[in-house]
């Protein structure tokens, strides 16, 4: 005997399970509050971390046609193509090598001067070797992932250069890899001085192309096209002396209180795969004599400029 | 081929293993969005294996792999799921080209979500190209499609 209440409950015509709408509430709420709690509160970070240190294996995987391609490639490179990259790279050592012996009587005539002066020396900050795993996922943003990680006691904040110039920054380090963010990307400013004049400022990313601006200069600014930008040193990331970007345009329009000015990178991202990685400036210099060979590596790769009259503080 | 739960999970993998390559340049531009594709796929044609959770799961990972802002394409492929599930019984009605029609339509959804997320985030206005992976997106549909893996499936077609 049917139990009296029975025909009024209807089965479900299809079994669904609750309705789209109530699921994209749920899973809209869920999202919102994870966007929220990352983006203001910085709280996933350790969450971000552990996930992508499963997903590794999975990048690994995707990243191997292209290696195999490129090992192959490697392997099939031809004799007289490395005899040429051989001469070629001989000659720029022997001329590297004259510069760098200039450059090191100069560091310590410097130090000296220093020493008179009774300043604070510079500590010479170690480099490391990275390479570019890939470009970033997104297009629209301006990173690259290279293969150091919180393993390889990367922090973030990290200058990043290669030999032509300032590449950015590590802003985000994961156990085996790490995001450099370009100098192109919006988000990131570097302090900058004119070579010819010692003009400070800022360069910004554009963020849209691979392009940086010079904003908040006034119209009557001394800087041409063909200027030369290098780090000024005063953000405590990137040592002095780098070479950032070089101005290809200078627009004065009499409309405006400032002049617009469009500089482009010097370093290459898209050519190389190996980057050096800055440590972070130590808080209090420690005296340190013997310089490492990684040191010298990387005042070799920085092309430290002739040497302008180094501002020695007052 | 009965779509079960392995199918799609392995053929989620899959497209996630896609959207991992080393795309660059141009190609990364115009990289469509594989994994919404075959969410799309499975959305369309077993919505009672493949929901919005399976979405909005799918969407985190990407979130991971991309390095954004968790939860944010997350939340763009959860509504997007969410448009095609609502007209999921009419459209396996439709033929061939309102479907692509709709799937379209949902690609830009997808997009234009993303992008407002993105604006909100705190990110800048990209140019029309941020519209390009629909275009490939439903070129790639067109030829799934079209090689008799319709949404209708193995009842109605053969």
């Amino acid at each position: 005997m049917p139990r009296p209440l029975e025909p009024q409950h209807s089965p479900a015509f299809f079994v669904r399970g609750p309705s789209p709408f109530a699921r994209l509430i749920f899973f809209a709420a869920v999202s919102l509050t994870l966007m929220a709690t990352d983006s203001r509160l910085h709280y996933l970070v350790e969450v971000r971390q552990g996930f992508s240190a499963l997903m590794h294996p999975l990048q690994v995987l995707a990243n191997a046609p292209s290696d195999l391609m490129h090992d192959a490639n490697e392997y099939l490179t031809t004799h007289s193509t490395l005899l040429k990259q051989n001469s070629r790279l001989t000659e720029q050592a022997l001329l590297q090598s004259a510069e760098l012996q200039r450059f090191r009587s100069l560091e310590q005539e410097n130090e000296h001067l220093r020493n008179l002066l009774g300043a604070a020396r510079n500590s010479p900050q170690n480099a490391r070797l990275g390479e570019i795993l890939h470009i970033g996922r997104d297009p629209f943003t301006h990173r690259v992932v290279i293969n150091l990680g919180s393993r390889h006691e990367v922090i973030a904040g990290q200058a990043v250069i290669d030999a032509d110039g300032v590449i950015g920054q590590v802003t985000r380090v994961y156990p085996f890899t790490s995001e450099v963010t370009l100098i192109t990307d919006r988000e990131l400013s570097v302090p900058i001085q004119v070579e010819r004049n010692s003009l400070r400022a800022i360069a910004f990313g554009h963020g849209r192309d691979t392009m940086l601006d010079l904003p908040y200069l006034p119209a009557n600014v001394d800087i041409r096209q063909g200027d030369r930008l290098v780090t000024s040193g005063i953000d405590g990331v990137y040592p002095m002396g780098l070479a950032v970007a070089v101005v290809v345009k200078v627009e004065r329009n009499p409309n405006s209180p400032f002049a617009h000015i469009v500089c482009k990178p010097l370093a290459g991202i898209e050519n190389h795969k190996q980057v050096l990685l800055l440590d972070m400036p130590k808080p209090e210099p420690v005296v340190n004599q013997k310089k490492t060979a990684a040191s010298a590596a990387t005042s070799a790769s920085q092309k430290t400029p002739a040497p302008k009259t180094p501002t020695a503080p007052q | 081929m009965r779509p079960n739960l392995s199918t799609i999970y392995l053929t989620l993998l899959a497209a996630l293993l896609c959207q991992l390559l080393p795309w660059s340049g141009i190609a990364l531009t115009m990289r469509p969005d594989f994994v919404l594709l075959v969410l799309l796929y499975w959305l369309l044609r077993a919505p009672h294996l493949c929901n919005i959770g399976t979405a909005w799961f799918a969407g985190l990972v990407i979130d991971l792999a991309t390095g954004g802002l968790f939860g944010q394409a997350a939340l763009a492929y959860a509504l997007t799921a969410f448009f095609a599930l609502i007209y999921q019984r009419r459209l396996t009605l439709f033929n061939i080209w309102q479907q692509a029609a709709y799937v379209f339509a949902l690609l830009v959804f997808n997009q234009g979500t993303l992008l407002i997320l993105k604006m909100f985030a705190g990110g800048e206005s990209p140019g029309w190209g941020y519209f390009y992976p629909c275009i490939t997106g439903i070129m790639l549909w067109l030829a799934v499609i079209f090689t008799r893996l319709g949404i209708q499936g193995h009842t109605d077609q053969d």
